[in-house]
């Protein structure tokens, strides 16, 4: 069945393509962004956490500093991306303001794109300090690739908000639900990740997106690459498919999971 | 004036799997009773068949659970129809989802604002889902929040809004893109007079400049006030469909004793008088449907002097459309 021009007009199917879906995205950002991550708690905790993780592998230990960094921007990045993303979803179905957002002309990948994005600058931005912290006191700048490691943090940064996603696909209107869910996959992930150490002694590290992260910051920083000659370019395309990965399964189970949002 | 249709709902259908709290209720619920079937399905609605014409008001009432919210989440695309199709203007909200919502509004049963953004922010953040401009946006919202007598307390957060100013806060949202339909759910439920006001007058205004207005409500003075048609609907199946004159006409043999007690009077004991139909209590005042008024009123003296109660006014009125209403359930259930 056709749909009538006269009725929903030829400029505004015009105006309905990708850009303007972006757009619609973004506005679903910036309200993400304004209601659960703009709140004092949640900017001091994003500011205060990496601070105190930084001087407790800082202070008595002996980890190479750039083990140290790129370590500890790969829990930080992680940990932030992750960490109000998954909520979102069930707190707005309990609220019944997804609800709302499905009778507005956006798609679910728009709402679902929405609310990556917010993730994805909460990680990049919180992600920089301890990057500021080793440069204030390792003097960083002197040995650091600063494009590199900008372009890992922004593909992290993607990664982990896709994977949040993915967190937040279970159709619970209890946001309890997920934590204990959300919980245990994290958990599992930092501990296949080969932080604070060589990433070659850690024997299941290939299973983790986040040793991919750290093996490019620990290039970035001067190290030579676990993965060889070419390991920069293998990190960035293995990042690169954990991304589309994690936010193509992200999509399939949040199209499975929608209809069950509405039962009640 | 109301030719083409707005909304086209034919053999439209929805059936819930019951989750596992309700798996285990029905069986509770069967045990000991009839044999149960294996699988239990919910059918919020079954196979109705409707048209809104653009321009009318087109209300849909039924009891609690009937299917109405069901519904109204299938004609604005929440919910995926099991069966039936769904036409808005000739398009297919699943077919395309983005061109039918963006001339759709929706003001939902709960208030499902979002309470930590401002009036102002929430109105905002829809304009630009709808996809306006900045300077199309501000207008609107100004516009609207004065409208609605929202505009003093457009800057500050939905959170410290009464519910009747969340109610017509909600509307601002769903009238933010002047939608060509606007589909309400119980819009006057549990407000205060001020608001319920505001809204049915602005309901009426927004309908006049050409607005086709879908509205679920238990209010029948809303109802009656405000639609040119009603669907009745009860377990899921419409019952009844015809303007609220029409409707009426179906107990136009009963008539009515509006009887305000000033002592408390039990029910029951009015509907054992022999030509009493029905009776509904509203605080004091007691509402009695009777098929022949003479005899009515004859019995009633009898039942006040008997019981020695003292009455503050009685006075005869035709059936209101909650009788029609009732009446028509009722016939439902029985069927």
């Amino acid at each position: 069945m056709r749909i009538s021009k006269e009725v929903f007009g030829v400029k505004g199917s015009k105006k309905l393509g990708l850009t303007v879906q972006l757009r619609r995205a973004a506005a679903i950002a910036q309200k993400d962004l304004r209601i659960y991550y703009n709140k004092p708690p949640v900017i001091v905790q994003g500011i205060i956490f990496p601070v105190i993780l930084f001087f407790t592998f800082t202070i008595g230990r002996k980890i190479p500093t750039p083990l140290l960094i790129s370590g500890l921007m790969a829990m930080v990045i992680f940990l932030t991306a992750t960490s109000i993303g998954p909520f979102v979803f069930p707190w707005e179905t309990m609220r019944k303001t997804f609800e709302r957002l499905i009778t507005c002309p956006v798609s679910v990948k728009t709402i679902l794109f929405g609310s990556m994005l917010s993730s994805f600058l909460f990680g990049v931005i919180f992600s920089l300090v301890p990057l500021v912290l080793g440069i204030i006191f390792f003097s960083l700048q002197i040995t650091i690739n600063f494009l590199i490691i900008l372009i890992a943090m922004f593909l992290a940064a993607f990664v982990f908000s896709s994977f949040s996603l993915i967190l937040s696909a279970p159709p619970t209107d209890m946001p309890g639900n997920i934590m204990i869910f959300t919980l245990l996959l994290k958990f599992t992930i930092l501990f296949l990740s080969p932080l604070f150490m060589p990433i070659r002694d850690h024997p299941l590290a290939w299973i983790s997106p986040l040793t991919y992260f750290v093996d490019i910051v620990n290039v970035s920083l001067g190290l030579e690459s676990a993965f060889g000659h070419y390991g920069i370019l293998i990190d960035f395309a293995i990042l690169s498919f954990f991304g589309v990965f994690f936010l193509f399964l992200a999509f399939m189970l949040h199209k499975k999971t929608l209809q069950k949002r509405f039962r009640n | 004036m109301m030719k083409i249709e707005a909304i086209e709902v034919k053999n439209l259908s929805k059936h819930f799997f019951p989750s596992m709290k309700e798996r285990k209720r029905i069986r509770m619920q069967q045990e000991g009773s009839e044999k149960g079937t294996k699988n239990n399905i919910i059918q919020a609605v079954n196979n109705i068949n409707f048209s809104v014409k653009q321009g009318e008001i087109f209300g849909f009432l039924g009891p609690n659970g009937a299917g109405k919210t069901t519904t109204i989440r299938m004609l604005t695309g929440v919910l995926k129809p099991t069966n039936g199709s769904i036409s808005i203007y000739g398009g297919n909200i699943w077919k395309h989802p983005i061109e039918v919502k963006q001339i759709l509004g929706h003001v939902p049963e709960e208030a499902n604002v979002y309470m930590d953004l401002t009036g102002m922010q929430n109105l905002y953040l829809i304009g630009k889902l709808y996809g306006l401009s900045k300077s199309e946006r501000v207008n609107r919202a100004e516009q609207l929040l004065k409208q609605f007598e929202l505009f003093e307390k457009g800057n500050l957060k939905a959170k410290k809004y009464s519910k009747g100013m969340k109610q017509r806060l909600l509307l601002c949202m769903a009238l933010m893109s002047n939608p060509k339909i606007l589909f309400l759910d119980e819009p006057t439920s549990g407000l205060d007079v001020k608001s319920s006001r505001i809204i049915k007058k602005l309901i009426k205004e927004y309908n006049e400049n050409g607005m086709t207005i879908f509205i679920t409500t238990h209010d029948m003075d809303v109802a009656n006030e405000l639609c040119h048609r009603i669907a009745i609907i009860n377990q899921g199946k419409i019952i009844s469909l015809d303007t609220p004159d029409n409707l009426k006409k179906l107990t136009q043999e009963y008539l009515a004793i509006d009887c305000h007690f000033i002592d408390t009077v039990n029910v029951n004991e009015i509907k054992e008088l022999h030509s009493i139909i029905e009776v509904q209590q509203n605080n004091s005042l007691y509402h009695i449907i009777v098929k022949d008024i003479n005899v009515a009123l004859i019995e009633l003296v009898d039942f006040i002097k008997t019981n020695d109660l003292n009455v503050k006014q009685v006075s005869t009125n035709e059936p209101k459309l909650e009788d029609a209403f009732l009446k028509i359930i009722e016939r439902g259930v029985e069927n």
